[in-house]
């Protein structure tokens, strides 16, 4: 094979970042996004509702790759404010899903990998008389992603009350499966999901477990 | 209602499967022959649409047989260094929605079957730089991963190599959704997350211990007898190590 050709790209991959470009400028024209900023590349292949676009806010050159979702359960003649917002360079992979209720914030930066699941609600399975229902879902919770995050492959981010807060800077490891808050510069892992690593302020250094941690010794 | 179908038409397939698989004869004609693999089987099966970069594929070596399903994803994180980063050898399956990423060394040997939605990497984004965000600071040096002969990843598992080499031993098997993280010798049964042994084979005895099948179900009596709760079979190995 000539060397020259190996290193140009598969001329089939330009149809799908043509088609890519082209439904990211549709959305923009036509979809009623309470917020979007320059520079947004959306996927052809995920599935997002106009009729609920109100309700979603994008910054700028946020990507969101083949198959990733963003859900709103909301009655789409409600007004309000935006209950998914994603702020700038926040990058959401293949196949994750975000299904907003209450409120789910990401805030800039947040690297959101393959097969996330972040959910502020759950589907009410209290009344045993009937099967569990399809669109009836329980009251919920918020949940706030910090900046500059990252979320494993496969990791479960789910709120069922209350508010869940991941402070700046959380790692989430594969497959973990996240319902409570955690700090800021906390690792966590596990199903359920524990801290394993954090960095402490006074050594300067990630340590593994648990630190006592005041956000206010970090700001200074 | 399954009488109202004739039987001799419930032999064929739906003609729009055939399409489906004409798609994928033709998807994987064209990778085979454009791309410029290190080197390359025979009797490949690529589906159509998966992500597997052409600028890439010099440092992937296919064996014969090899199946890759939909929407998988092969990636490699380029250090500069020319060599072969991802092996997959004879009959392996790497199933639908998968992702391999290797930055030094990922060896898939002969018969392997990943399921679908399985993550195996041998690098990790790098997170320890507090003052900028995670996005920015690049890759870990990570490690090298070997699944030996013979293995079966299952659902969702994610196998992951920070440091040194993770080996997977030969006909061993990866739980659903496990997280594995370090190495396991041949004949495993490994399971959950954080990753244990469930259950292993015991070459004197010529059977699998540990798991449900070698415990006992503890009754009333069992109970009685000792005050603690009875040790598993896989506690009793701990304690003779």
């Amino acid at each position: 094979m000539n060397k020259n050709r190996a290193r140009k790209e598969d001329p089939l991959i330009f149809i799908s970042r043509f088609l890519n470009k082209l439904y990211s400028e549709w959305l923009r024209l036509t979809y009623p996004f309470a917020f979007m900023g320059s520079g947004v590349s959306i996927n052809h292949t995920c599935p997002i509702s106009r009729l609920t676009a109100h309700r979603i806010s994008l910054g700028n050159d946020v990507i969101l790759k083949k198959d990733a979702y963003l859900g709103v359960s909301r009655p789409p003649e409600e007004e309000g404010e935006p209950v998914i917002e994603i702020e700038d360079n926040c990058v959401i992979h293949w196949r994750s899903q975000i299904g907003a209720k209450n409120h789910i914030h990401l805030e800039r930066d947040v690297i959101v990998a393959q097969d996330v699941l972040i959910i502020d609600q759950g589907h009410a399975y209290e009344d045993i008389t009937k099967a569990i229902p399809l669109y009836e879902f329980t009251e919920g919770g918020r949940i706030r992603i910090g900046e500059g995050s990252w979320i494993g492959h496969g990791a479960a981010i789910i709120c069922s009350q209350g508010e869940l807060v991941l402070g700046r800077h959380c790692v989430v490891n594969a497959n973990a499966v996240v319902t409570r808050s955690a700090p800021p510069y906390s690792v966590l892992s596990g199903n359920p999901a524990r801290i394993v690593k954090q960095y402490d302020p006074i050594k300067e250094a990630w340590v593994m477990g648990s630190v006592r941690m005041v956000e206010t010794e970090l700001a200074r | 209602m399954s009488n109202a179908i004739p039987k001799h038409r419930a032999r064929f397939d739906d003609p729009l499967a055939y399409l489906r698989r004409g798609v994928t004869r033709l998807y994987t004609l064209w990778i085979s022959c454009t791309y410029p693999f290190a080197s390359c089987g025979r009797n490949l099966s690529i589906h159509y649409p998966c992500r597997l970069s052409k600028t890439i594929a010099a440092h992937i070596r296919l064996g014969s047989s090899v199946l890759i399903g939909k929407d998988a994803w092969i990636n490699i994180v380029s250090d500069g260094v020319q060599d072969i980063k991802i092996t997959i050898d004879d009959n392996c399956s790497i199933g639908a929605r998968d992702t391999i990423s290797a930055k030094n060394s990922i060896h898939i040997e002969r018969n392997v079957i990943i399921a679908t939605s399985v993550l195996i990497q041998d690098h990790n984004h790098a997170y320890e730089d507090i003052g900028r965000p995670i996005r920015v600071q690049g890759v870990t040096a990570g490690g090298r991963i070997r699944i030996e002969q013979g293995c079966w990843i299952g659902q969702g598992a994610a196998i992951v190599c920070n440091e040194d080499e993770l080996v997977i031993g030969r006909n061993s098997v990866v739980g659903a959704n496990a997280l594995v993280t370090r190495s396991f010798p041949p004949y495993s049964v490994i399971v959950g997350n954080p990753s244990r042994l469930a259950r292993k084979f015991d070459p004197t005895k010529a059977t699998w211990i540990g798991g449900e099948a070698g415990r006992t179900v503890p009754t009333e009596s069992t109970y009685a007898a000792s005050s603690g709760l009875t040790a598993g079979p896989m506690e009793r190995e701990r304690e003779k190590v």
